[in-house]
Parts: C-alpha cells; sequence; structure tokens
C-alpha cells in the first residue's frame, strides 16, 4: 500500500465517487443542523441602530427607504463575499491608490488558503468574531469583552498620528495591527505575512467607508429628503457640477445618483487627507533627558528631576487639567461617569439616557450593547494602548483620543494660554516617571 | 467462571492505539487553530499525490498549515494501521466473542472518523470540521476501554468486588458530562460570524456552568472513591489522577479565554493590563490546543473509572 507509485490525479475518480457518498451523509447531517456550521454570508447587517436613531430624533420612517439604501450599498459596495470597490473612485486619480480591489477579494470571503499557505478570507478568519460582518463591533464575542470592539462605521479611529475628527493613515492601521492594543483583546498580528495586513488594511478601509456611506444616506434620506411626497434615495438628479459631472458618465445606473457620488467622494477624500494631517512629533529640547535614558551627568540627572517636577505640576494644573480625569497621580480616579462616541451615538445622541434600561430597550433588541463608562486610564501601570514610545504618548498628549473624553490639550501658539512642546516633553517625562514613583510610594 | 486467557498482542495493540490517538487529537486541534484545515484541499489525495508519497520535503519543511494537517492525515492512518491489527489479534487470540466484535466496531468507528476528516475537505464544511473534532475524543475513550477491558486486570477480575454502585454511576455520570462539555467548547471554537453575541454569551455560560458541574462531579466520585472500603487501588488511582486532570483544565480555561478574547477587567490586574494576544502565537495556540486535549483526557479517564468500577460491583448490587 505504502508502494503506489506517485502520480498525478491517481485519486480523482476515487474522490468523485466519495464526495457522492459523502454528500448523501451531509445530507442527513444537515436534517440535525448544529450551530457552528458555515452559513454563508450573503449580505452584511443593516445598520438598523443608527436608523432607528433617526427615527425616535426626527420622526421619520425610514423603512421605507431600508431597500434603497441596501441597493444603493450593493451595487457600490458589494457583498461579503463579492466586495465591490466603486467605478469612480477607480478611475479617479486620487481616489484609486485608497483600496485595491485585489487586495479587497482577498480579505474578503470564506476562510480558505492554498498549497502556498497564501491565506484568504483574512477578515472572516481573523477578525470578524469581534468586529462583526459588516465592521460594526457586534460580532458574536462582542458582549463579553471590555472595552467592546471598534464598531468601524463612525469612521472614529482612537491610536493614530492625525488630530481628532481625522482619519488614521495606512501607517497608524499597519502599525496597529502589527502592535495589537495591549490590556485590550484586540490581538497583535504581527505574525501574518506582510500582504494579508495590506489587504486586512484596506478591508478596514472599506467596511469605514461603506458604513460612513450607509450612515449618510440614511441621514440624507432624514434631512434632506421629503420621503411622505415621494422623494427617494434613487431619485435620478441632475449634477451640480462639472466635476461631478465627469463622475457621473462613467456610472451608468439607476440606483445611484450624483448625490451618492457626492457623498462617497467626500467620504473617501477624508481618508486621503489623512496624511497631511498627520503630527509631526518634535524633537525634545537638546538639553532635555528623557525618562528610562539613564542621564550620565549631574546636570542632565537634575535636568530631568525638573521636568518630572514640572510635569506633575501641569498634569495637576489648571491648563491641561489632566488630573480632573486621571486623578492627582494618574490613577485613573477622577471623572468615570463618562461615555465614548460610540456609545453616545446610539444613546444620548439618539435623546436616550444611558443609565435607563426601559428606554434603552429598542435598541438593544437590534444588537446594541449595554452602555459601560468610559474610564480613564490608570496611568500608573506604564500600560499605553497607542504606543509606549516617548513619542507615542507625545502623540497621544497633543492630540486626544478621538472618540473619548481624552481631548487633546491646548497648544501655542494657536492657544496663547496653551503649553510649549517643551512642556509637553515635560508631561511624557512625568507619564514615564508615573510607574515607578507611585510603586515608591506605596511601598513607604 | 473459567478463567479468560490474557493476549499480550491485543493488550499491546490497544494500548498502542490508544497512545497514538492521544497525539492525533493534539494535532487535530492545531489543524483548527492554525485553520490549516484546508491547507491541503483534496481528500484522500494530497494535492494530487498519493498520501504516503507526497514528497516529504514538500511538507516536512513547507508551511506549518501543510505540516499539520499532513502529519495529521498520517497519524489517522497509523491508527487506522493498529485497529486492524487489533481486529486480527482479537480474533486469533481473544475467546471472549463479544470483545472480538467490538474490535470490529473500533475498526469501523477508526474509519467513520476518517472518512468525516475527509467529507470536512471535501465538502470544505466547517460542520464536519465540528463534528470531526467531536467524534475524535469519542474514538479516543473507545480505545482507551479496549486497552482497559483487553487488560490482564480486566480477566481476572470477573468475580472480584472493588466498587460501589456509587462510584459507577458517579463515573458514567461524569463521562457524560464532560462529553456534552467538550461538545460545548467546541461550539465555542468553531462559532461563526452567523452566531449572535446573545447566544455567545449563552455559550459561555453553559461552558462555566458545566465546568462548575464537572468538577462537582470529579470531588464526589474522589471522595466517595477515597471513603468506600471497598474500593479497589486501580479505581482510586486514576479518580485521583481525574482530579488532578480537572484542575489542570480549569486552568487551561481560563488560559484559552485569555488568549483568545483578554481578561475584561484587565486593569484591576497589572500583569494582565499590559497583555497583547498574539493571533496565532505559539503559546496562545498551545493552550488553546492543550484544553481540548484535557477535555478528551477527562472523558477517557472518566470512562476508565466507570468501566472498571461497573466491572467490580458487587453482582448483588446489580440485582437489586
Ligand atoms: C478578540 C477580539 C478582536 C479581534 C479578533 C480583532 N479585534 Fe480589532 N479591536 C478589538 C477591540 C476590543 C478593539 C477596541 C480597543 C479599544 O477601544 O481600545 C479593537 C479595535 C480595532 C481597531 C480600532 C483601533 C483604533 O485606533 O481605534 C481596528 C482598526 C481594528 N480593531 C481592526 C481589527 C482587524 C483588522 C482585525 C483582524 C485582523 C481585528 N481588529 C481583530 C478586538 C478585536
Ligand atoms: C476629560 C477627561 C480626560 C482628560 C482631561 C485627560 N484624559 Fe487622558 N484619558 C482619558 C480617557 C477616558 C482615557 C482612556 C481612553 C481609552 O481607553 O480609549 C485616557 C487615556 C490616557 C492615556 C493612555 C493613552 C494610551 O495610549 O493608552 C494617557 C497617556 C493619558 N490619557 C494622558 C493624559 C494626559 C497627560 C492628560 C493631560 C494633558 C490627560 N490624559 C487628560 C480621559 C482624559
Amino acid at each position: 500500500m505504502l508502494r503506489l507509485p506517485p502520480k498525478r490525479n491517481q485519486n480523482s475518480s476515487f474522490t468523485r465517487s466519495a464526495r457522492r457518498w459523502i454528500k448523501l451523509a451531509a445530507g442527513l447531517f444537515a436534517l440535525s443542523q448544529v450551530t457552528g456550521c458555515d452559513v454563508p454570508i450573503d449580505a452584511f447587517e443593516d445598520n438598523r441602530i443608527f436608523a432607528k436613531r433617526l427615527e425616535l430624533t426626527d420622526s421619520v420612517e425610514l423603512e421605507l427607504v431600508r431597500s434603497d439604501v441596501d441597493s444603493i450599498l450593493i451595487e457600490l459596495f458589494g457583498t461579503p463575499d463579492q466586495p465591490l470597490w466603486p467605478e469612480f473612485l477607480q478611475s479617479n486619480e486620487q481616489t484609486s491608490s485608497l483600496v485595491s480591489i485585489d487586495r479587497l477579494q482577498r480579505a474578503a470571503g470564506a476562510v480558505r488558503s492554498d498549497e502556498e499557505d497564501v491565506h484568504y478570507g483574512l477578515y472572516r478568519e481573523h477578525c470578524i468574531l469581534c468586529h462583526g460582518i459588516a465592521g460594526n463591533g457586534l460580532g458574536a464575542t462582542s458582549r463579553l469583552l471590555n472595552p467592546y470592539p471598534r464598531d468601524f462605521r463612525l469612521g472614529k479611529f482612537k491610536f493614530k498620528s492625525t488630530p481628532i475628527g481625522s482619519r488614521p493613515t495606512r501607517d497608524d492601521l499597519r502599525s496597529l495591527l502589527r502592535h495589537g492594543i495591549a490590556g485590550t483583546s484586540m490581538p497583535s498580528f504581527a505574525r501574518l505575512p506582510e500582504d494579508d495586513i495590506e489587504a486586512l488594511i484596506d478591508y478596514v478601509i472599506y467596511l469605514t467607508i461603506r458604513g460612513e456611506v450607509e450612515r449618510g444616506l440614511l441621514m440624507r434620506a432624514t434631512y434632506e429628503l421629503d420621503l411622505d411626497a415621494g422623494e427617494r434615495l434613487t431619485d435620478s438628479d441632475q449634477p451640480e457640477s462639472a466635476d461631478v459631472a465627469l463622475n457621473q458618465a462613467d456610472v451608468k445606473s439607476n440606483t445611484i445618483n450624483h448625490h451618492t457620488i457626492e457623498l462617497v467622494s467626500a467620504v473617501a477624500r477624508k481618508w486621503l487627507m489623512a496624511k497631511a494631517h498627520v503630527l509631526s512629533v518634535p524633537a525634545p529640547p537638546d538639553d532635555l533627558p528623557i525618562y528610562g535614558s539613564e542621564p550620565t551627568t549631574g546636570a542632565a540627572r537634575e535636568r530631568l528631576a525638573e521636568s518630572i517636577a514640572h510635569g506633575r505640576e501641569l498634569f495637576q494644573g489648571k491648563v491641561a487639567n489632566c488630573a480632573s480625569c486621571h486623578g492627582p497621580l494618574g490613577a485613573g480616579d477622577g471623572t468615570v461617569t463618562d461615555y465614548d462616541d460610540w456609545t453616545k451615538d446610539w444613546t444620548t445622541q439618539a435623546g436616550l439616557d444611558p443609565l435607563d434600561k426601559q428606554q434603552l430597550r429598542p435598541m438593544l433588541k437590534l444588537g446594541a450593547l449595554k452602555p459601560r463608562h468610559i474610564l480613564p486610564r490608570n496611568l500608573q501601570l506604564g500600560v499605553y494602548r497607542g504606543g509606549s514610545r516617548p513619542e507615542d504618548l507625545y502623540t497621544r498628549i497633543a492630540l486626544g483620543i478621538d472618540g473619548t473624553p481624552m481631548p487633546a490639550i491646548p497648544m501655542q501658539p494657536t492657544n496663547p494660554l496653551g503649553l510649549t512642546e517643551s512642556d509637553v516633553w515635560d508631561l511624557v517625562n512625568f507619564l514615564l516617571s508615573l510607574p515607578e514613583q507611585t510603586d515608591g510610594e506605596s511601598n513607604q | 467462571m473459567s478463567e479468560l486467557t490474557y493476549s499480550r498482542a491485543v493488550h499491546a495493540l490497544a494500548v498502542l492505539l490508544t497512545i497514538a490517538v492521544f497525539p492525533l487529537i493534539w494535532v487535530g486541534g492545531l489543524v483548527t487553530t492554525y485553520d490549516a484545515g484546508m491547507a491541503v484541499p483534496d481528500w484522500p489525495g494530497t494535492y494530487g499525490w498519493n498520501m504516503f508519497a507526497y514528497p516529504a520535503s514538500t511538507w516536512l519543511f513547507g508551511p506549518f498549515d501543510l505540516l499539520v494537517e499532513h502529519s495529521h492525515r498520517l497519524l489517522g492512518t497509523l491508527a487506522g494501521f493498529l485497529s486492524i491489527g487489533l481486529v486480527i489479534a482479537a480474533f486469533r487470540c481473544d475467546d471472549r466473542r463479544w470483545f472480538r466484535w467490538w474490535c470490529v466496531g473500533v475498526l469501523l468507528a477508526v474509519i467513520a472518523q476518517g472518512a468525516l476528516g475527509g467529507a470536512r475537505v471535501v465538502l470544505d464544511q466547517r460542520t464536519f470540521a465540528m463534528i470531526h473534532g467531536c467524534t475524535g475524543p469519542l474514538f479516543f475513550a473507545i480505545a482507551t476501554a479496549t486497552a482497559v477491558m483487553s487488560s490482564r486486570w480486566w480477566l481476572r477480575s470477573q468475580s472480584m468486588v472493588g466498587a460501589t454502585r456509587g462510584v459507577a454511576w458517579l463515573a458514567t455520570l461524569l463521562a457524560a458530562t464532560s462529553y456534552c462539555q467538550l461538545i460545548l467548547g467546541a461550539q465555542l471554537r468553531h462559532v461563526t460570524a452567523a452566531v449572535s453575541h446573545t447566544s455567545f454569551m449563552a455559550f459561555v455560560h453553559t461552558h462555566l456552568t458545566l465546568a462548575g458541574l464537572v468538577t462537582l462531579l470529579t470531588l464526589c466520585l474522589v471522595g466517595l472513591a477515597l471513603a468506600s472500603r471497598v474500593c479497589e487501588p486501580r479505581i482510586r488511582r486514576p479518580a485521583g489522577l481525574l482530579l488532578l486532570v480537572v484542575v489542570l483544565q480549569i486552568g487551561l480555561g481560563i488560559g484559552t479565554w485569555i488568549v483568545n478574547y483578554a481578561l475584561p477587567w484587565s486593569e484591576t490586574t497589572s500583569s494582565l493590563a499590559g497583555y497583547t494576544i498574539a493571533a496565532k502565537g505559539f503559546w496562545e495556540s498551545l493552550i488553546v490546543t492543550a484544553h481540548m486535549a484535557t477535555g478528551s483526557l477527562i472523558i477517557s479517564l472518566a470512562c476508565v473509572v466507570a468501566l472498571r468500577a461497573w466491572h467490580t460491583i458487587p453482582a448483588r448490587h446489580v440485582n437489586e
């Protein structure tokens, strides 16, 4: 038996008949369906929670546009198995670089791999259990995680090199996927081949843009259309500007009108602009040692001690006011009753009290996760989710954390009362020294 | 009752089979961990080659996926050959008719298990992956049972009293409960995007409840085995081992959660606050696979205790 000649295709007829028998058995098993099976995923979930919010605040009947939104999104972005990237973004010179359809297709679809160990269906293999099919952060495991997985559809990301309100750059997402987020369930994917990571980045951008467009369509239906008078998102309309007219010529569709094209282009442009907003971290002043770099001379040691002391003053002072949230020594015991933007999006913004279970019920029924407070970090642990190099901390302080209460610090010269770059470095030194200092204090 | 003849060949083959199946379960677990189930897209061939002729240089030094999946297949075949040997040996050397047919059953079970594994590949269906994963431990238990029932002790203890009905029932219940627990674990592992977060949470809570139940049953079993004066060391020892393994399993279970999802209250423990999950990390996969394999071990150990206990409870108790 061991000596059969290694002929190719030798087993094909056997395999074929085996397949027939096995299919029969499969039919039998299908009768006793088990939950873990591979259900084909033929659609992205609708953003019902956001639609509900608009219905609550503006008493519209968005059920009327639901199928329109679906067909527009399918025409623009395809399905989880067959992703599309809008033609007019591909043909536009600037936006064509944003997402590559090849990478998108590698990341989408069912999990599979070939003899060269190239994996396909990467999003489903690595991310879907937490972030969900549509990137809504409502995956199977989401409810048991703290913090909850990110809902991409708001277009907000926490840890990036761009200011609040901007999209992250590809580099930001790459570094995020490489390093993961310490102390949360977001894993590091450093072990994946580079190509996989690139494909996943494209897919995150794709899901985010798709989600933003979906929200945009719902908002347009709410605020700009007279639904009762029969106006719809798919109504054809006259382009207003020549630029859009050009794009419109490429799109031969009854569902996509120029409003939609404009919406998609505006969303895509935000991603293109991210690069222009990157904060370049200034080098620390020449004579300032950074904590952890072992100053050698006595003068340098003194300078560092001063810097830390000044950092502490700023931390507790009126301008930076870090202590109001993080507590005077950064233990995270300041303001602890706030919510992040992903939670506010469907609670306070929908006029619902996050603490009132009764009010929240319709949203929870649609799959929303029970609101949790966002806690200011305990900085004495020395764990930084957005990276722990001094530059990372500088960025965090200077830019804040998008989607959370953590603000960007007021800086000179934009704000005459704000901090200088050297002040921020002092804060960095203070933060870096905190774990050790507080260790000492608790031992005393 | 006449003394039955002990066959060293049959027992040795049964023990070997048991020993061969355990690593098979580990490697099978790795197949899932690395999502390598489809690393070889055809079956029973390997990329059009006959499985045994598939050049070692390709799979041994090829991608890890391929190594894992291919060695799983080769180990599976080893189990098949051992079972064939077992049937032959049983028909030649074992006097017990029922045992001979039991061995035929073992062989059929191997074949069925292989076919299920093949179905998983040919149809590329994760449902089969899960069923295949759930019947694997069952086969391990069957192999263990074969080893127990072919042992010298088994043949000699026909009329001895070594256990109580309580021990026998508890061990049986434990085997059944831990098997349910294993199936639940497989459900958690093969969870797909189609499962809502509400059902996933329900699965997790049930898994935790059953874990409590298994622990409780094990404690009762050990307590009872130690307390009863008739209990044989042959029953006490595996029962004690069972307790150790269950404790280990709880640790591995917590570990499995942490390396997959991290703790939801990481800031309370400073050592975990800085932990970052490494997707496809080596230790991560090892812990998850160990959790699964230890689950099989618990089932098999419970079967050992149950079989030995039912075998040696006093006959009058049975008739009561
Ligand atoms: C085990 C659960 C889990 C898995 C698997 C997972 N994530 Fe996450 N992810 C999270 C959590 C939790 C957060 C939120 C962390 C936070 O808010 O600090 C997050 C956040 C993110 C963010 C936002 C980061 C930011 O700066 O705001 C991105 C982007 C992301 N994940 C992408 C991915 C991708 C891509 C994958 C698959 C390759 C993936 N995640 C797999 C749990 C997960
Ligand atoms: C309005 C409340 C608030 C203020 C004021 C505030 N923070 Fe925060 N900070 C937060 C919250 C909330 C988080 C946690 C965000 C998260 O978990 O996503 C945080 C997180 C952090 C982190 C962790 C970043 C990381 O990468 O993990 C650092 C460092 C930090 N803050 C420093 C500061 C400093 C320095 C100041 C003063 C300049 C400050 N914060 C002011 C609320 C605040």
